[in-house]
């Protein structure tokens, strides 16, 4: 068995040979013609645009349940503490902002929407009510859990995304309007819901008891919801 | 709304259509495209070096670019221009191997060519499913009609196009129904139900995304078997029904709207009671 | 089995290693002709014009007979050696690694080639006889149904096959069995001798064997280039010695729009517990029962050792595209999950 090894040594160097030399052959073009004409548009793959689609009903998905949590919320609370409304209808208004932009990419980029859209619904009001119900600390945590949660779940896109430009930068191709358009948008709404998440904390989202189930609990069920959606 | 569904409407044209027009050279699977081929049967046996293609996408419906370059397209030139030639035979010849053999002659090639076409005739009638579906962009929208009659439009200019294999369209969807066909042709029919909304200027994300994919892929069906014992002039009977069709789905579509909203009505109006009342909720 | 996997996924790195130690047994000029070889097609479209150097048959390059590494001349002469020896039980064997199947292959793989189809049409006859070339087809199974199939089914009687088989026992055993075929049939088959790698030489099967020997120097011809419409090899090409150049040699003599379709075992990677039994079905079992049935251990060892070593369905799609073909689709089809596969292509116009 041990035959294995000097078969495939020598009658593999010559396609070897040749693989280096076409590929050092087409980056040695590909440089040539970035001094002279603007560089190429490289179709996105078939992995790619599944990556894409997937990520815009995920992003969707979240925005929707975001907004539904908020206007779950706001009444129960701002029944209680009439001074949070102000900020219950910024944070309110911004999600709104996202979801709409994440319907318009949705229809412009044909992407399919998250078929539990009504499940989603239905959980993600129940979530915001309950929460609101059991008091300001716990309506704070959930929100401090769930934007954690989306926080983390925009970096990561964001990171694929750039990885995704940076391998086109590197291959000599251009990288489309959309896609920076994409990756600003990305980074605009993930700075807005990080910025909940410190509201969230300056209104004792910690001393909502018990902290570490409520908001464990959440943040579990935002990864499962994150994961399915990105699926159906 | 009416700029931007006109430019929507041309982009798509421009990336949809182009594939039928003008054969790309980006996809010759000739070893000229492919340089990194493997060498020996000894070095290939622990990895494949290329991705699997994919070539036959129906569903494609994946995150549609606007500024990169369309994916593939669905049939290499020398396919293109075999079924090309092929579809000129079918209204004589029916969807058949004598319309690949003869369309693989005239397009310079040998009878046993057709061999290249890995679904033989099934390759025919899908290359009918997609050319007609990419035509589908071109069709001239009225300016401002609402929705419905936009869709109601492109589904009987769909349909039309159906006219002149209309005698053989019977086989054809027996073939698409044969077991190992079915996911494929399903697939084409709901891209095509996606295609018709698109170019209607649908932007509906919610849940009616579904419901009005899978009434209108229903209402097409039914209209096609409809048509092929049509023999009015013009169509007339076939677009009567079709109009009669998507009637009711609207009207079923209203009904159920009108339920939520009165369930949704009665929902808020209880907890508004409840909160009158002092419950903290 | 465990260690078989632990070495075959030490595999690149031994390779890589031994790549240094071993390429100076073997004649050093060889690795200078392939530098020469890939510096000279080094651009993409040249690459089809110029043959690479693992496309030129070369006796003394290693190359594999199962597991084992022998050189090109030598797998020639061990694979007659298996063939000659099981060209009586072949049928025997093939029930035996595909559990009969090889026979609804063979089958699918002639109906779907449809050899003999050409409508005709209004005016002058439009058909151009067709030729089939069967190679290592020896005991005839895919060229009497190529003709069954091109005569009877498709009526089209100007269909001639040749069946080519570099193994003249196995060559023997098809001749013998075409006598049960109608006339018609008979007078549109002919049967040579010949090394697929290079069919310029080609002699016809001799009655006896000791007129072969006699007749084998002046009665060589060769197949033109350019002069078959279908070229087909069914569970062949792996015993090859040398198989892109097997390829080549195929794309020369068939017409351009000719088509190369191959049937062959194959890898069943895509169903991990198909995959598990298929394996422990032919590493245990076949062997024994080789020993058992034809008391012949060492032949069927090899057939399932060879059946290991063929590239994967999409490694080989890649080698057809490399000799110049162009593929549809996938390029290849699997029948039975992958225990065999399908591989068209489809010589292109110039």
């Amino acid at each position: 068995m041990s035959e294995y090894g000097p078969t495939s040594s020598t009658t593999c160097s010559p396609a070897q040979n040749r693989r280096s030399q076409s590929s050092s052959s087409t980056t040695s073009t590909t440089s040539s013609t970035t001094e002279s004409q603007p560089r190429p548009l490289k179709p996105l793959t078939p992995s790619q645009r599944a990556f894409l689609s997937s990520a815009l009903r995920v992003n969707q998905a979240g925005e929707l349940a975001a907004t539904l949590i908020y206007t779950a919320q706001t009444p129960p609370i701002v029944a209680r503490e009439p001074h949070l409304g102000p900020l219950m209808r910024h944070m309110y208004d911004q999600e709104a902002g996202h979801l709409t932009t994440f319907n318009q990419l949705i229809a412009k980029h044909r992407v399919r929407p998250t078929a539990l859209y009504p499940l989603w619904s239905v959980l993600a009001t129940g979530l915001g009510w309950s929460t609101a119900v059991l008091g300001r600390e716990a309506a704070m945590a959930c929100t401090e859990a769930v934007e954690t949660e989306i926080g983390g779940h925009y970096n990561a896109q964001i990171r694929q995304l750039l990885e995704m430009v940076a391998e086109w930068e590197a291959d000599g191709y251009a990288v489309g309007s959309e896609f920076t358009d994409l990756i600003d948008t990305l980074r605009r709404i993930r700075d807005e819901e990080l910025e909940h998440l410190d509201h969230a904390i300056n209104h004792d989202a910690k001393k909502a008891q018990p902290y570490w189930l409520l908001t464990s609990a959440i943040r579990a069920g935002c990864r499962g919801a994150i994961w399915v959606s990105e699926k159906v | 709304m009416r700029p931007q569904a006109l430019s929507r409407t041309a982009a798509s044209a421009a990336a949809g259509a182009s594939w039928l027009l003008t054969p790309r050279a980006a996809w010759t699977r000739t070893p000229a495209a492919t340089p990194s081929t493997s060498s020996s049967i000894t070095s290939t046996s622990t990895t494949t070096r290329r991705a699997q293609p994919n070539l036959i996408q129906p569903t494609s419906r994946a995150y549609h670019a606007y500024t990169h370059p369309a994916p593939p397209p669905p049939f290499s030139p020398i396919e293109t221009a075999i079924l090309s030639a092929a579809y000129t035979h079918v209204p004589t010849h029916g969807f058949s191997r004598t319309s690949l053999a003869l369309g693989a002659r005239s397009a310079g090639y040998l009878d046993i060519s057709t061999n290249l076409l890995p679904d033989g005739v099934f390759s025919l009638i899908k290359y009918h499913l997609l050319s007609q579906r990419e035509l589908l962009s071109t069709t001239p929208l009225p300016p401002s009609p609402p929705l419905s009659s936009r869709v109601e439009l492109l589904t009987f200019t769909r349909l039309l196009a159906n006219a002149p294999v209309l005698p053989h369209l019977q086989s054809a969807l027996a073939i698409m129904a044969q077991p190992s066909y079915i996911p494929t042709s399903l697939a084409e029919l709901a891209v095509l139900a996606d295609e018709i909304l698109y170019l209607a200027g649908d932007v509906a994300v919610d849940p009616t995304w579904y419901t009005k994919r899978a009434s209108l892929s229903a209402i097409y069906a039914a209209s096609e078997l409809f048509m092929t014992n049509d023999s009015s002039t013009g169509f007339r009977d076939t677009r009567a029904f079709l109009g009669r069709r998507l009637g009711e789905a609207e009207e079923l579509g209203g009904a159920v709207r009108s339920v939520g909203e009165w369930v949704g009505f009665n929902a808020k109006a209880g907890v508004n009671v409840l909160r009158s009342w002092g419950a903290p909720i | 089995m465990a260690a078989r996997t632990l070495l075959r996924r030490a595999l690149p790195s031994m390779r890589s290693a031994s790549s240094l130690r071993q390429s100076s047994p073997f004649s050093s000029s060889t690795l200078l002709q392939s530098r020469a070889a890939s510096s000279s097609s080094s651009s993409p479209s040249s690459s089809s014009s110029a043959i690479p150097d693992y496309a030129i048959p070369d006796p003394s390059r290693p190359t594999h007979f199962g597991y084992e590494t022998v050189t090109e001349a030598e797998k020639i002469e061990r694979v007659a050696g298996v063939f000659t020896s099981v060209a009586e039980s072949y049928d025997r064997m093939n029930d035996l690694m595909s559990f009969g199947w090889h026979r609804i292959w063979k089958d699918h793989f002639v109906a779907s080639l449809n050899p003999g189809f050409s409508p005709l049409t209004s005016g002058p006859d439009p058909r151009a006889p067709q030729h089939i070339l069967d190679i290592a087809g020896g005991t005839g199974d895919i060229g009497f149904r190529m003709l069954h199939t091109a005569h009877t089914l498709n009526g089209n009687p100007d269909v001639r096959v040749t069946i080519s088989d570099i193994n003249p026992a196995m060559l023997t055993v098809g001749k013998q069995r075409s006598t049960q075929l109608p006339a018609s049939q008979q007078a549109a088959l002919s049967f040579v001798e010949a090394n697929a790698e290079d069919l310029t030489r080609t002699k016809p099967l001799s009655s006896t064997s000791t007129t072969a020997t006699a007749t084998d120097s002046h009665n060589t011809s060769s197949i033109p280039s350019n002069s078959i419409d279908l070229y087909t090899v069914a569970f062949g090409i792996r015993n090859f010695s040398n198989i892109p150049a097997a390829l080549r040699e195929a794309h020369r003599v068939l017409k351009p729009g000719g088509v190369f379709a191959c049937l062959e075992f194959s890898k069943v990677d895509k169903h991990p517990l198909l995959n598990t039994l298929y394996k422990s079905w032919s590493f245990g079992a076949i062997p024994l029962i080789g020993q058992l049935v034809a008391g012949d251990r060492d032949s069927y060892q090899y057939l399932v050792e060879s059946i290991e070593r063929f590239p994967s369905q999409e490694a080989f799609r890649d080698m057809i595209v490399d000799a110049g073909f162009i593929v549809g689709g996938d390029g290849f089809e699997d029948l039975t999950g992958g225990v065999a596969a399908i591989h068209k292509g489809m010589k292109p116009r110039v």
